[in-house]
């Protein structure tokens, strides 16, 4: 099977759990095998959101600048924008997806979690808001040394 | 088993603001592979409040350790129990719960 059967074969089966009620949860590691086995942070957005074509908007990030350590580093999504779908990304790792956040009906995007990073890397986050892609990006320094340098 | 997950949730003006801490190791793969451990993480969590989702949470293996969680929703009463559950790689999952303050 080459990828494009896949994936399309990937958002029937989505189009399908997604029409008795959009209430429906939507666990993203069972319906979005590959997203979390890309290695590179455009593969990764493409799995999840079909697209990779991102443009800027209202949403913010909030990450430190410097890290001291790297096995926690704390990131705040927040958005008043409508958006279905908010996923977290960095390119530290090996593998570039963090979380996939679905966005309830009487949810408010302020998400705050906090991920892990081998090295310094660049955190984005992607916001599905009606089929446009708005994103955010920070740098993050991770000195793993605690020097604070 | 590991500890149940701390939640901590507040009604303030129609929004309740929720802070969880989850009890999990989180071993990445490289981190299993260097601790020679297996490889175990919280794959999803699902926050309910009266059988509405409010939170929804696909996660990797690059979530800390003991990973913290912090949200807030809309539509929902002081008293109400919230219900938060999550799910590893191994397929075991924790129910936790506490009211609404």
């Amino acid at each position: 099977m080459n990828r494009r059967n896949f994936l399309s074969l990937g958002l029937g089966a989505l189009a399908v759990s997604m029409a008795p009620s959009t209430l429906s949860a939507i666990n993203f590691r069972d319906t979005k095998p590959k997203a979390w086995t890309a290695t590179k942070v455009d593969e990764a957005i493409n799995e999840i959101f079909g697209s990779s074509k991102l443009s800027e908007g209202k949403i913010k990030l909030k990450a430190p600048d410097i890290a001291e350590n790297g096995a926690v580093i704390p990131v705040t999504v927040s958005t008043k924008l409508n958006a279905k779908t908010v996923a977290i990304f960095q390119d530290a790792n090996p593998e570039t997806a963090v979380a996939v956040f679905t966005v309830p009906e009487n949810g408010i995007i302020d998400y705050s979690v906090r991920i892990k990073m081998a090295k310094t890397g660049t955190v984005t986050v992607v916001a599905d808001v009606d089929g446009k892609l708005v994103s955010a990006s920070k740098l993050v320094k991770v000195t793993i040394g605690g020097c604070g340098g | 088993m590991a500890k149940k997950t701390r939640i901590k949730a507040k009604l303030k003006k129609g929004i309740v603001t929720v802070k969880a801490l989850a009890s999990h190791a989180m071993l990445s793969y490289q981190e299993a592979e260097r601790a020679k451990k297996e490889v175990n993480f919280i794959t999803y969590i699902v926050a309910k409040v009266n059988g509405k989702i409010v939170y929804e949470l696909s996660s990797s293996q690059f979530l800390s350790k003991n990973p913290y969680m912090k949200f807030q929703f809309r539509g929902a009463e002081k008293g109400d129990k919230i219900e938060l559950t999550w799910t590893d790689l191994k397929g075991v999952t924790q129910v936790s719960s506490a009211k609404i303050k």
